[in-house]
């Protein structure tokens, strides 16, 4: 065996760092000429695309005021509309139409020269009744239900301000700001798409450690590595640098597009240590299950039950390590966040001393 | 094929799976779902708190007792309070994103985090207000506006005086009477729906079976729906609910995948497969028996979700077709993949891109026609209490059902010793697979049918990805991605037959074979056009992504008919001689083949427009 006899002279300890280096350049080998590394980054890629595709889509569905130009039509009638006129002239995108009598407002509607009627009357409580007809007609529909909704909303703050001053109110509602014109990406640049670029390369790379070392004891070829003049606890090390040192390498690169992007990111070095520590602390644990799983199918069940439990259980403390990514990049740190790194690289080292002592510990020949 | 071989594999390898797993990996994970169920639920509450501490608030040191706005800070998790004054914050001295002083004058400090820290704020004090509101006594005051939302459907006849106020919510189309047809998603085949109404009275969900005429104005229920009718309970008119369900039906089938993805697999390692080869069956057989378990595990999981969520028998039929192709796909995936890492990916591939496929266009099920691409869509319908007729289903599932069935046959194809247990590279084993269904001439029109499935989907997520791009940029792109998709349709087999020396490497026979695989092509796709029109008779969108513009001329319809038939065959027999020649002769072959075909597309356009 030769763990029995680990090398202890400087020209050996080299030939054994040689030899590490060796199963690195194996494994990252296998890595290009399956081309695998090319479809995790396009499966990155894509899951990227896809939800950014999804929130533009969905912000420009609520938020039609990012497209340009839009410009719709109502007719306003019935007894008491006068502050339904004064909310939606100031709302852009929005024009209406006084009809004093109400079958003209719906023969206007029929005819397709308004978009919709709004018809506002008073009723016994007090209460403004609007009673909107809007067309059955997709798309456009939602963006003018989300106009009115606006509307309406203003009316209703308005409304309340005025109970409020006549004391019908216990506490006025606090007067909102101006809006201002601001991305409605920025949110979700921050919070989602950075942190799931950050998330994935270590996930991606925890299934490919799994993948590889079950995949060397069911060939049976982890017993051909293992007459290279190397223990176990070498080789499983060898193989936890070679594919936790992808995940840090893949987020920079993430990192460098955003803000080659107009994405600025506050402390790249930070998420880059984050997402490092990360990753030697997930690939340790797909390590470990694949050591002790007796096939494939229980590996990866077990890995990723463990990863999609450890996301929810995370939420305990006192930052989720996606708000974290999140601080990082945004430039909200606070001391918690930093303390947080600190312990996500103590718990990374750890990992790998104690993968190092089970492996040692572990007999090779029951694999 | 005979049943009762089939059920043999199929107990064979649910009692083999069964066996694998040990008593440890069931605790293990036992253990990790309680205790991810316990902080799950205790935590449900208050959300994963992704947002949380991202924006920080100026605030008046001397002043935040007076501050209203402080308790808006601290009720959200959003913000942290920043003490500071309005001159260090003006000065960029502060670290706050954001300046809110007692009146509601909210300043951002001019960066794209300080707007994007106004807009949020603002939201943040619209939800306290809310919150006030909701512990008032008199609550007549508290929601003194009352909403109720009647969509009609407005006649067709009136389009031709339609003006600039309704044009945008008409669509495009709106001159030839044809918009209406983005209703409720069955269209304006359904005879019924003029002077149809559908109330929604804004709570939130689908509104697909409340047909009352009369508004409900909220006035009765005070108990549990405070908030209906209120502006802020208006939710447009989007399928949300029913879409995440729809969801559902998705997720379990990629774990399933996973387990079906490693069990063809571990047939290939050590040569295990083998014994299952030797045996007296055919391979069908034995993927039939291999796959059944988890076919039929998927549908029970499905028919568990339908009764959950209180779906119907459309809802199963829907997800049936998925988890086919969900299956097929990976069944190919597995057959090709060299390692286990692969396999990984090509199962995550698998998983990432069917489910976009199939929940993208589901998204758009009451926009437009085109969402039946997805069977999701049938879901979706299913669940806000529609239906769909014969044709929409054959439109929606036939793609799905077709495609899965040509991976399985050609999956099939390449089950056998010299694929199964060798290292090939992926492309030689592609070869082989189609080789393995080329036993003459009649089979090459046949595959190129057959490949149209992937044609079409592949050219749908084209126009989505390019969708984004300028115009001017996208659609040479798109005819170029159109072209190579359908080039390689009607070229890949023949070479690969050529290849495995099917056919005699002659001229003769290269353009007897180029014909024939063109002429397939060009059927295929017509036969596609007619169940369009039998299908979806209002889907315009299709035929103009993928056919011809109809004239009412007879000649020029005649021409117009053949052609592409024309093109097809020429741009066939092109490649099909250089697919003659070798893999060099190919691909030359193949990229003139390309350039031909996206020049006559450049051209036809050029010439329409």
């Amino acid at each position: 065996m030769s763990r029995e006899t680990e090398p202890t002279s400087p020209e050996s300890s080299t030939a054994s760092t040689q030899a590490r280096l060796a199963i690195v350049r194996r494994e990252l080998a296998s890595l290009r000429s399956e081309k695998t590394i090319v479809l995790a980054i396009g499966i990155q890629l894509f899951i990227a695309l896809f939800s950014s595709f999804l929130v533009v889509g969905l912000v420009s569905l609520y938020d039609p005021g990012s497209v340009d130009g839009y410009e719709m039509t109502v007719a306003v009638t019935g007894d008491d509309t006068d502050e339904l006129l004064a909310a939606a002239n100031e709302q852009e995108g929005l024009e209406t139409r006084t009809y004093a009598d109400r079958g003209g407002a719906y023969a206007a509607f029929e005819d397709r020269s308004v978009a919709a009627v709004l018809d506002a009357s008073r009723d016994a409580e007090g209460r403004l009744a609007v009673r909107v007809t809007a067309p059955d007609e997709g798309i456009g529909t939602t963006l003018l239900i989300v106009q009115l909704r606006d509307t309406l909303e203003t009316v209703e703050h308005d409304e309340r301000r005025a109970n409020a001053e006549s004391g019908r109110l216990e506490s006025a509602p606090l007067s909102m700001p101006e809006a201002a014109g601001a991305s409605p990406y920025f949110g979700f640049t921050y919070t989602i798409l950075i942190p799931l670029l950050c998330f994935l390369p270590v996930f991606i790379s925890g299934s490919i450690a799994v993948d590889s070392l079950i995949e060397e004891r069911q060939r049976a070829t982890l017993e051909l590595l293992r007459v290279a003049p190397l223990s176990l606890a070498d080789i499983v090390d060898a193989k936890l640098v070679a594919t936790a040192a992808l995940a840090p390498i893949q987020a920079a690169v993430w990192l460098v597009l955003l803000a080659w992007n107009g994405t600025p990111i506050v402390h790249p070095s930070a998420l880059v240590a984050l997402v490092a520590a990360l990753a030697v602390l997930v690939v340790g644990l797909g390590m470990a299950v694949a050591l002790t799983s007796p096939d494939r199918r229980q590996a990866q069940l077990l890995y990723s039950g463990a990863i999609v439990g450890a996301l929810i259980v995370a939420s305990v403390l006192p930052e989720h390590p996606a708000n974290t990514v999140a601080k990082f990049a945004v430039g909200s740190a606070t001391a918690t966040t930093w303390l947080l790194l600190a312990v996500y690289c103590g718990l990374g080292v750890a990992a790998f001393l104690a993968l190092r002592a089970g492996v040692d510990r572990l007999n090779p020949d029951a694999l | 094929m005979r049943p009762r071989r089939i059920a043999r594999v199929a107990r064979w390898e649910v009692s083999r799976s069964a066996g694998t797993v040990d008593r440890k990996t069931i605790l293990v994970l036992v253990a990790m779902a309680l205790l991810v169920g316990v902080v799950g639920v205790s935590v449900l509450g208050s959300g994963a708190g992704l947002e949380d501490g991202l924006y920080r608030v100026g605030v008046d040191a001397d002043q935040s007792d007076g501050n209203p706005y402080v308790d808006v800070v601290e009720s959200n998790p959003q913000f942290t309070l920043e003490e500071t004054t309005y001159a260090e914050f003006a000065g960029g001295d502060s670290d706050a994103d954001v300046f809110v002083d007692g009146s509601g004058r909210l300043g951002s400090d001019g960066t794209a985090k300080g707007d994007a820290a106004h807009t949020a704020f603002r939201d943040a004090i619209d939800r306290y207000n809310h919150d006030l509101m909701r512990v008032e006594v008199d609550e007549y005051a508290a929601y003194p506006v009352l909403v109720s939302i009647q969509y009609q459907q407005r006649s067709q006849t009136g389009a031709s005086g339609s003006n600039s106020g309704s044009s945008a919510g008409a669509g495009s189309n709106a001159g030839d009477g044809s918009s209406g047809s983005t209703g409720g998603g069955s269209g304006s085949s359904d005879p019924s729906v003029s002077g149809d109404a559908r109330t929604a009275t804004g709570d939130g969900d689908g509104s697909g079976d409340s047909r009352l005429q009369i508004p409900d104005v909220g006035g009765g229920s005070l108990g549990e729906s405070v908030d209906a009718g209120t502006p802020g309970a208006i939710s447009p008119p989007f399928p949300f609910q029913s879409l995440v369900l729809a969801f559902l039906f998705v997720v379990p089938m990629n774990f399933v995948i996973q387990a079906y993805g490693s069990t063809i697999m571990d047939e290939r390692i050590k040569r295990r497969g083998e014994l299952l080869l030797v045996a007296p069956i055919t391979s069908t057989e034995i993927v039939a028996g291999k796959t059944l378990p988890y076919l039929l595990g998927v549908l029970g999981i499905v028919a568990a979700i339908t009764v959950a969520i209180e779906g119907g028998l459309l809802s199963v039929l829907a997800a049936l077709p998925i988890a086919l192709l969900f299956l097929a796909a990976t069944f190919v995936g597995a057959l090709l993949a060299r390692s286990f890492k692969e396999l990984t990916f090509v199962t995550v591939a698998i998983s990432v891109f069917l489910t976009t496929y199939t929940f993208v266009p589901a998204i758009f099920t009451d926009v437009t026609p085109i969402a039946l691409i997805s069977p999701l869509t049938l879901i979706v319908m299913d669940l806000q209490g529609e239906s769909a007729t014969l044709g929409e289903y054959l439109f929606s599932t036939g793609a799905f059902y077709l495609g899965s069935l040509v991976l399985f046959v050609l999956g099939i194809g390449i089950y056998r010793e010299e694929d199964l247990f060798t290292q090939k590279p992926i492309p030689a084993k592609v070869v082989d697979a189609l080789a393995s269904r080329i036993h003459g001439y009649r089979h090459v029109p046949l595959l190129s049918i057959l490949f149209i499935p992937f044609v079409f989907a592949g050219q749908l997520l084209a126009v989505a990805l390019l969708f984004a791009l300028p115009a001017h940029l996208a659609l040479p792109i798109l005819f170029l991605v159109i072209s190579v998709l359908e080039e390689l349709a009607k070229s890949v087999h023949v070479y690969a037959g050529f290849a495995r020396s099917r056919f005699e490497a002659s001229l003769g026979t290269a353009v007897v074979v180029g014909t024939l695989a063109g002429a397939g092509f060009f059927v295929g796709e017509k036969f596609t056009h007619v169940v369009q029109f039998v299908g979806l008779p209002d889907l315009e969108i299709g035929l103009a992504a993928f056919g011809p513009a109809l004239s009412t001329e007879p000649l020029v319809l005649a021409v117009l008919f053949f052609v592409p038939l024309v093109l097809h065959v020429v741009t066939a027999v092109i490649s099909a001689i250089g697919a003659s020649r070798g893999r060099t002769g190919y691909a030359i072959a193949f990229t003139v083949a390309v350039l031909v075909h996206t020049g006559y597309n450049l051209g036809v356009i050029g010439l329409v427009s």
